[in-house]
């Protein structure tokens, strides 16, 4: 057996800690170590061109890299060694940096001495790889999008016009998300809804994209390549189809409820239109809200509707299909500002929460004014951000931005307005925004630094007296609006946290779904197959939900796109012989890869490879030893422990 | 959240309104009006009847929206809606 050892300088990031002659020459004294080299940058196209070479040149059989973190780049090695004809599982890397070098930075002496011991584990381990081939599985081109607000629309059409099957689940009656309820979009000012609506109205269109509104995700099982989705159709008692939408049945409904598409701030009927630029452009009966259905108590609706649309026999549908991989775009919901008592939101007619604005002047835009907005106006940025008493650490990256847009579409409205915006910092960060919150301030509104500390409501004028004091000055503000508007923060979903437990992925601190690598793999989990994008990932922007939305459909695409996928190799499997087919295994497996099964009138475990996520659980649990799992079997692991504790081996 | 508000409109919204009437003598007291009344709007009076039955009684007037199902339900035919001309506006 050849073992070649490199070892990576990593510019100094190692060599400036770890003495670099030190280890080679211990490497050097290793059982079967044929070659040891060093480079200042492995990972560069020179040393993985001289890796090559050697390989062929010495005849190497198994290789060591001593440089970072195998999450890092475990896969470019893999590849270089799989350029050189040899398996790559043969490949160790020995990480020398994150586990030695930086932690380590002030004693350069056991810095060294760890990085030998390092080096020595992945030598000895080396020793016992086998070489282990990659396998395919064939997958299709199915494609499950939950969520349709921005993120899921994007998704869906980009995935639809590459030719990709995408079944679209939408939990509300109408796709468009919170978006759809936005006035206009900073930094550029477009109305929201003019720039939505055409791209909703592509959805229905695209040939390639089966639209599932009003349903909810009930169950997801399987794996990449083949999850079984059932979904549930919630009874819409209206023939998408056949409903005109011409509102007759709204107008003879006699129960008034308020709408939440308007944040309560206006009402609606039980059968209702959800709102004006809905797809499907179709009304929907509110069962929650109907007079009655069993028994039938009203049927006024039925009674008006001539396109005979209405049906109250509606019953919910169970829908199953397959996909191959799956889109999560759930989006977000706002802060409930009534956490904040001192804010009095719901209790003082004059503070409203920045969505509740947007709404007035979207409905203002179309000619409905449900209350008048006033003269003076402050706005209190970071409402459930940034703010540990209420248990949100973040910031929700949207709330100056759209403080610096509403202030200013309220100034330009009517410049003899008071505009006032109380922040803690404000934050531009984005392409253009700092130019915008400029032009915010040449318009007149008026940014004061500093946290309100006190809200009241008079009860005879209703006028709102905030008392703040400005942190750049000192000074102590004492002021009446006429109105305030709560700048309130994000938090995932109810959807998000309902589908994150469904997928079992991960949530990251806040709840929001954690990506596999916030650099890297940024819409990726750990789930394989599964991507996410939009708000359900975190706090943004719509640019940046489009942007995520576009990523997360080009790497499923690049997954399905060949037809077949690589599965990795590195999966348990059962020694038979030694299987007491207990079932410790099966319930630890949180893939659910393991089932027992009968053979010859034994019970054996059966680990199925392509769910198999080499998590190794199954293999510490066993107490026959009869789970093993490639590329860590018990014996190297043994190995490299005896390697560490410094016995021979 | 937003439940908790009264729409700002809600005084524009125009609705059906009923007027229930009850022939009290023809009532047999078995409540299926006051039991099935999606708006709560009758409930069961003191005053005997000629048959010796408690027929309902008009509870919340303004609750009646004129879905008839209390006239749709009532074994006897003693109890009927009739439409009111001046609508009036009661959310839920
Ligand atoms: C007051 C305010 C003003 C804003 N102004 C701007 C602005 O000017 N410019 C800008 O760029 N951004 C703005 N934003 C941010 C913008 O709203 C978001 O970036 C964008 O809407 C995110 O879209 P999304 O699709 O990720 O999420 P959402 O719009 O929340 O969509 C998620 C969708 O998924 C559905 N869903 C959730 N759970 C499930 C489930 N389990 N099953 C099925 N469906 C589910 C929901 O019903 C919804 O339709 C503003 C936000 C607020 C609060
Ligand atoms: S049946 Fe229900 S939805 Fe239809 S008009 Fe009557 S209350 Fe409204
Ligand atoms: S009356 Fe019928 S066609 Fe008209 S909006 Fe209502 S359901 Fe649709």
């Amino acid at each position: 057996m050849k073992i070649g050892v490199y070892v990576c300088h990593c510019g100094g990031n190692i060599s400036e800690v770890v003495d670099i002659k030190k280890v080679m020459e211990f490497a050097e004294q290793q059982g079967d170590v044929a070659l040891v080299k060093d480079h200042a940058h492995m990972c560069s196209d020179v040393a993985r061109k001289m890796l090559v070479d050697d390989i062929k040149e010495y005849g190497l059989d198994k290789v060591v890299i001593a440089a970072c973190s195998p999450q890092f780049h475990g896969r470019t090695f893999m590849g270089t060694v799989e350029k050189a004809g040899l398996s790559p599982y043969v490949m160790e890397m020995a990480n020398i940096r994150e586990q030695c070098s930086w932690p380590h930075y002030y004693q350069p002496e056991l810095a060294t001495k760890k990085a030998k011991d390092i080096v020595k584990m992945a030598i000895v381990k080396a020793r016992l790889d086998e070489p282990l081939e990659k396998k395919t599985s064939p997958i299709g081109k199915r494609v499950l999008v939950i969520g349709a607000g921005i993120a899921g629309i994007q998704a869906a059409l980009d995935l639809g016009d590459a030719g990709f099957k995408v079944y679209l689940v939408e939990k509300e009656p109408s796709i468009g998300g919170k978006m759809a309820k936005l006035s206009r979009t900073f930094p550029t000012e477009d109305c929201a809804a003019c720039i939505l609506s055409p791209k909703m109205a592509d959805v229905p269109a695209n040939p390639n994209i089966e639209l599932l509104t009003n349903t909810e995700i009930e169950s997801i099982s399987g794996f990449l390549g083949n999850y079984d989705v059932v979904a549930v159709r919630k009874p819409r008692y209206v023939d998408i189809t056949k409903c005109t939408a011409c509102d007759k049945c709204a107008e003879a409904c006699p129960v008034v409820v308020p709408n939440e598409f308007d944040e309560g701030l206006s009402s609606r009927k039980a059968i209702y239109l959800p709102n004006p630029i809905a797809v499907p452009h179709a009304y929907v009966l509110d069962d929650k809200s109907c007079l009655g259905l069993f028994p039938l108590a009203c049927s006024k609706c039925y009674d008006v509707c001539d396109a005979g649309a209405i049906n109250y026999d509606e019953k919910p549908e169970r829908i199953n299909f397959t996909v191959d991989t799956i889109i999560v775009a759930t989006g977000y919901e706002i802060f409930d500002p009534r956490k904040k008592k001192v804010y009095e939101f719901a209790k003082s007619k004059n503070v409203l929460t920045a969505l509740d604005l947007e709404r007035l002047i979207s409905l203002e835009a179309e000619g409905t004014v449900l209350r008048p907005i006033g003269r003076r106006i402050a706005f209190i940025q970071c409402v459930g951000s940034r703010d540990e008493l209420v248990g949100n650490e973040y910031c929700s990256r949207i709330c100056c931005m759209y403080a610096t847009k509403l202030s200013q579409l309220l100034k330009r409205a009517d410049p003899k307005r008071d505009v006032y915006v109380f922040y803690v910092d404000l934050r531009a960060f984005g392409k253009g925004f700092e130019e915008y919150y400029k032009r915010a301030q040449r318009t007149g509104v008026k940014f004061i630094r500093g946290r309100v500390a006190e809200l009241h409501e008079d009860s005879h004028t209703h006028k709102v007296r905030l008392k703040v004091e400005d942190t750049l000055t000192r000074e102590i503000i004492e002021s009446e609006f006429d109105l305030v508007i709560l700048s309130v923060g994000l938090r995932p979903s109810e959807g998000t946290t309902k589908i994150a437990d469904t997928l079992r992925l991960i949530k990251s601190p806040g709840g929001w779904l954690q990506e596999a690598h916030p650099k890297f793999r940024p819409v990726d989990t750990l789930a394989d197959g599964v991507f996410i994008c939009g708000c359900a990932q975190g706090p943004k922007d719509i640019p940046d939900t489009v942007a995520q939305a576009s990523a997360a459909a080009a790497r499923a695409i690049r997954l399905m796109n060949k037809g077949e996928y690589e599965v990795d190799p590195i999966t348990a499997f059962v020694d038979e012989k030694l299987c007491s087919g207990c079932g410790i295994c099966a319930g630890v497996c949180p893939y659910e890869a393991i089932t027992i099964e009968l053979k010859d009138g034994k019970r054996i475990s059966r680990v199925n490879e392509v769910v198999c996520q080499g998590c190794g659980a199954c293999v510490a649990s066993c107490p026959s030893g009869a789970q093993q799992q490639r590329w860590f079997m018990t014996s190297q692991l043994h190995a490299m422990l005896s390697a560490a504790l410094g016995e021979e081996v | 959240m937003i439940f908790e508000r009264k729409p700002l409109d809600i005084d524009k919204i125009k609705v059906t309104s009923g007027e229930v009437h009850i022939i009290k003598d023809r009532c047999k007291g078995c409540g299926f009006c006051i039991e099935y009344c999606p708006r709560d709007v009758l409930e069961l009076s003191e005053e005997f009847n000629i048959k010796g039955y408690h027929p309902p009684r008009v509870k919340n007037p303004d609750n009646c929206v004129e879905c008839h199902l209390c006239e749709m339900l009532c074994p006897e035919f003693a109890i009927y809606v009739t439409k009111k001309e001046d609508a009036k506006v009661s959310a839920r």
